[in-house]
């Protein structure tokens, strides 16, 4: 429903509409212009990061494909990233139909004792990690980020599966069962088909936490396990060249490939007239 | 008599400048009546509603009420009450808060608010639920809150778009007679908007049927149902039977109609029609006689096809000439008890019945 | 007895349940626990502790506990384990390390009595006040680490105390905390307000652009995003460049470093989780209540004040709400973008653990952060209908 609709707009937008509109451009361009900004500046041919650029040249994508350091960190969070995609979605998936079939008392405490890594104020985690995972001799290894990270991204995983089972409708499975399909079969061919979606975003959204994470790893990650947030970080910290800028456009860019495909995901559920799957993400 | 405190003149409603809700609508609405705008969805009479209310504006023609052009009055300075399909109580106000809000709008002080509030509640039976949130209340006692809201402040007219629609049959039935009282004893003009034919038979003074952003016809509900002025009318208001054939001959009052299986019908004249002309008659079930006795001018043999038992009637579904779907009503007093499929009875009615139409290729 | 339904269920979520307890809960509850543990004094020390459990804490404890000390922290001095016992009597008194590491090299030239050979050394040896804490010190809980991380000591009599003005940095570091989180929650409701009933009213065309520019950046990573704010707010960046080439500034201004980097950066980290749960109320709002409101008598502004703000307050709430308790536990973006007087716990916390090694400190602050964030999140499940934590991505 447009405003217009609502009640009827004049023929001119107002001088309210004017400012409305004016302030929310404003704001859409604060929100998208740092992004942007990050674009031309990784394409200076210059050593500084500055704007104007006194060229453009492709020679900081250039260094960042050739630097070891670069490489190690892409390839770290590669790994990482879908080691940890691949466990909190299993895990997570099966937590989430554990919890719509189990009719135990304590569900609402475990479903907290599971949820409570997103609430948790990241550092907390991070030092809890940092003391244990050292204590099994676990710290600086790729295996204690992949533990961490699973830890951190599988309470989307499983609050997104279980939301889309919860909307289902149970009379679906009725309706199977009295078609004659076994509790089996009815998982295989009408719930799971229905939750694909949820279980799709709950895997882009490991992803992307995992890929994201900087303060854990700065944590339990030595140079050898640095990922690409670690390195940009150490970067910052270091010598502020525009390889962190070519490096910024490159995460950039697989943020919005996943955000698209997060929203195709949706976009074709909300199709298949699904009990909406859209999350405030 | 005539005393229009509503007119539309040649409204017409575009929502996007190219398919067209409203046609060149004229509606005049006397002081104190009840019009029902009645229609399928889609048909305009909701759009009507919304620019009478001030919700919607129309893209030409004018709208007046009480001789003002409310072309560009905005809604909140219109003074007409509205009841919203889904009542549109605002939820974080109590009962009493929802029926103070237009009182406070007009400035009206405390005591008097109170007394207004207190009188409403009372009016819809609700005199000691002024405290609660609508959330507590049922369904039933929602839509009494959105009707005593849009009278509280004293409107001169009131709009109702299916206020009754989310609520159960019996509920609803004894909700239009209330409302009906409501209107007869505060005297204001109603504008109820519905798609349901028997409310509109029901409740209304004058109903207006409309199809495809036009009215069909405007008239009081026992002319909308003996006399529909057209076949779209005569088909949606009750069930209807239609034979379809020509005109064979005519006088000034009847004609004399050929059906394509050779069946004569007389018939009453609706439309002006040249003989020859291909024509539609139209005769509601409950006017064929079941049975020996009955006119003479139209007696047929039919077969019947299929009983459907009512409790109060019981229908019959006919085979009659080369038609297997002509529909019968008999009701116990008629005597006729043992009726069967497949067995042969007699039907008949009067000429005075069946309207002969002219017929229109778009049904 | 279990029916198959459970136990199919149990099935499902051991395997998630298991990681969760393994590599967080217990971890967490190891952490904290670290808040009240005392366990450094009675493990490296076994008998002085034992000693010092029978002294009356009258007088001078016992030559044999003198020597006990001295000779146990000879031992763990040797085996490189008398770190954590200095640290925490240090903690417990500022220059009681030194005292300890002077008397242990004199101890190997003693012929004597240790305890005379220590109170002729130094004169604190003879005072039952050191003894008190030591004692103090020996477990297996201490309230120390709470009480240090809001500004508070016990005394030499065991009463709680308010801690010297040089040290009491922590209450200010909560105010701080809260301060800067109150200020980004309330100009992230206020921003979010405009742009999310922008969003809600406009064409479907141009909604579904508006979202897209609120969720890019929302999808992009916090330290993607705070790195471009360090880069545009150098003092050789963007921004002043503009600024000096338009003249509006003869010199660069200092923008990084400072609380206005803060502020700004992180207002924009966190907007869209303000905007999107807004958005999504705005969107909810039948026009039939604005229209009814109207019919009513209401005008405009009338309408948005009694109708619209009160029924949209649930979406500023969770989407504020959602910003605090982020906030509160912010660390990158501080971290870079502001000065040595912008950082907060997180930062504090961090810094205990890696720098200046404290962890009893560290996991004390980490239980209050944990502690504020928890009735936060009460707060919000009871408030906002619905309410789900979800998306906290820091």
């Amino acid at each position: 429903m447009t405003a217009s609709t609502i009640l009827p707009a004049r023929q001119r937008p107002t001088t309210g509409r004017l400012i409305l509109y004016s302030v929310t451009s404003v704001l859409l361009v604060f929100l998208v212009a740092p992004i942007l900004v990050v674009f031309p500046l990784s394409l200076s041919s210059g050593e500084l990061l500055v704007l104007p650029t006194p060229g453009y040249s492709w020679r900081w994508y250039a260094d960042f494909f050739s630097s070891q350091r670069w490489l190690l960190a892409t390839y770290n969070s590669f790994v990482v990233g879908i080691l940890t995609t691949l466990i909190a979605t299993s895990l997570g998936t099966l937590g989430a139909i554990g919890l719509y079939l189990g009719r135990f008392r304590g569900k609402a405490f475990v479903l907290a004792l599971l949820s409570l890594p997103m609430v948790t104020p990241v550092i907390v985690t991070a030092i809890a990690l940092y003391f244990s995972l050292s204590a099994v001799g676990l710290g600086s290894t790729l295996t204690g980020l992949v533990l961490a990270h699973t830890v951190l991204s599988v309470p989307y995983v499983l609050l997104t599966v279980l939301a889309s089972l919860q909307s289902f409708d149970p009379n679906l499975l009725r309706a199977s069962a009295s078609l004659g399909a076994n509790p089996i079969q009815s998982f295989y061919r009408v719930v799971l088909p229905l939750i694909t979606p949820s279980v799709a975003t709950g895997a882009l959204f490991a992803f992307a936490t995992s890929f994201d994470e900087l303060i854990v790893a700065l944590f339990i990650a030595s140079p050898d396990q640095f990922t690409l947030p670690r390195q940009m970080y150490a970067g910052i910290r270091e010598f502020l060249s525009p390889t962190i800028a070519s490096a910024a456009v490159l995460i950039i860019l697989l943020s919005v490939l996943l955000l698209m495909v997060n929203e195709t995901i949706r976009k074709r559920a909300a199709r298949h007239t699904l009990p909406s799957t859209h999350r405030t993400p | 008599m005539s005393d229009p405190i509503v007119v539309f003149d040649q409204i017409t409603k575009s929502y996007d400048g190219i398919n067209t809700v409203v046609h060149g609508l004229d509606l005049t609405i006397e002081r104190g009546e009840f019009v029902t705008l009645l229609g399928p969805s889609g048909s305009g009479k909701t759009t009507s509603l919304m620019m009478l209310a001030g919700f919607e504006e129309p893209t030409s023609g004018t709208i007046t009420l009480d001789g003002r052009l409310l072309n560009h009055v905005p809604a909140h300075q219109r003074g007409i009450g509205v009841v919203f399909q889904n009542y549109a109580l605002f939820p974080h106000m109590s009962v009493a808060g929802n029926l103070s809000f237009p009182l406070e709008m007009q400035g009206i002080g405390r005591a008097e608010r109170d007394q207004r509030i207190t009188a409403a509640l009372d009016m819809v039976k609700l005199g000691p639920l002024g405290e609660r949130r609508p959330s507590e209340l049922s369904g039933g006692q929602q839509q009494r809150v959105a009707l005593a809201r849009a009278l509280v402040f004293q409107p001169k007219l009131v709009l109702m778009d299916e206020p009754l629609g989310a609520l159960d049959k019996q509920l609803r039935e004894h909700m239009q007679i209330e409302i009906k009282h409501i209107h007869e004893q505060l005297g204001v003009t109603v504008v109820y908007v519905t798609h349901d034919q028997s409310e509109a038979l029901t409740m209304s003074d004058r109903v207006a049927v409309f199809n495809q952003g036009r009215i069909q016809q405007l008239a009081s509900p026992a002319t909308i149902y003996e006399e529909p002025a057209n076949a779209f009318v005569a088909s949606f208001i009750g069930e209807n039977n239609r034979l379809v054939g020509t005109v064979a001959s005519r006088d000034a009052t009847y004609c004399r109609m050929m059906l394509e299986d050779g069946m004569q019908i007389e018939a009453r004249l609706a439309d002006d029609l040249a003989v020859g002309a291909k024509a539609v008659l139209s005769l509601r079930p409950e006017r064929v006689m079941v049975g020996a006795s009955g006119p003479e001018s139209n007696r047929f043999e039919a077969r019947i096809e299929e009983l459907i038992y009512f409790g109060d009637h019981t229908k019959l579904r006919l085979s009659l000439g080369g038609s297997s779907g002509f529909m019968a009503r008999t009701s116990f007093k008629d005597g006729l008890r043992d009726l069967q499929r497949g067995s042969l009875v007699m039907v008949s009615w009067s000429r005075d019945c069946g309207r002969a139409m002219a017929f229109s290729e778009q049904e | 007895m279990m029916s198959r339904r459970n136990l199919l269920a149990a099935a499902l979520i051991a395997p998630l349940l298991l990681l969760v307890l393994v590599s967080f809960i217990v971890p967490l509850g190891a952490t904290l626990y670290r808040a009240v543990d005392d366990a450094e004094i009675p493990t490296i020390l076994p008998q002085t502790t034992a000693l010092l459990k029978q002294w009356d804490g009258k007088g001078l404890p016992s030559e044999q506990t003198y020597q006990s000390l001295i000779a146990e922290l000879r031992e763990a001095q040797e085996q490189q384990k008398a770190g954590p016992v200095l640290n925490r009597l240090n903690f417990e008194e500022t220059g009681l390390r030194s005292m300890l590491l002077q008397g242990l090299r004199a101890s190997s030239r003693f012929t004597g009595s240790t305890k005379e050979g220590l109170i002729a050394l130094n004169p604190r040896w003879a005072d039952p006040h050191f003894w008190g804490l030591v004692k103090r010190s020996t477990g297996p809980w201490t309230p120390l680490y709470f009480l240090r991380s809001v500004d508070l000591k016990l005394g030499p009599d065991g009463a709680v105390v308010p801690t010297a003005e040089e040290e009491a940095v922590f209450v200010k570091l909560f105010v701080r905390t809260f301060e800067i989180s109150l200020v980004v929650t309330l100009i992230c409701a206020v921003l979010a307000y405009p742009v999310a009933y922008t969003l809600s009213i406009l064409p479907q065309v141009w909604t579904n652009i508006g979202i897209m520019l609120v969720l890019i950046p929302f999808w992009t990573s916090i330290l993607v995003r705070t790195t471009a704010w360090f880069i545009i707010l150098q003092r050789e960046g963007p921004i002043n460049a503009l600024l000096v080439s338009l003249h509006l500034v003869d010199q660069p201004v200092t923008m990084i470093f400072t609380r206005f980097a803060v502020y700004l950066a992180m207002v924009h980290v966190l907007l869209p989780f303000a905007i999107l749960p807004l958005y999504s109320v705005m969107k909810g709002i039948k026009p039939d209540y604005m229209r009814a409101a109207a019919s009513l008598g209401a005008p405009g502004w009338r309408r948005f004040l009694r109708i619209y703000l009160p029924l949209t307050m649930p979406g500023v709430a969770a989407g504020a709400l959602m910003v605090f308790m982020l906030s509160v536990g912010f660390y990158i973006t501080p971290a870079l973008v502001g000065g040595s007087g912008d950082q907060m716990i997180s930062y504090f916390i961090a810094f205990f653990t890696n720098t200046s090694v404290n962890w009893g400190i560290a996991a004390a602050l980490a239980a209050l952060l944990m502690g504020m964030t928890g009735i936060l999140v009460a707060i919000a499940w009871l408030l906002v209908p619905g309410f789900r934590a979800g998306g906290v991505r820091v």
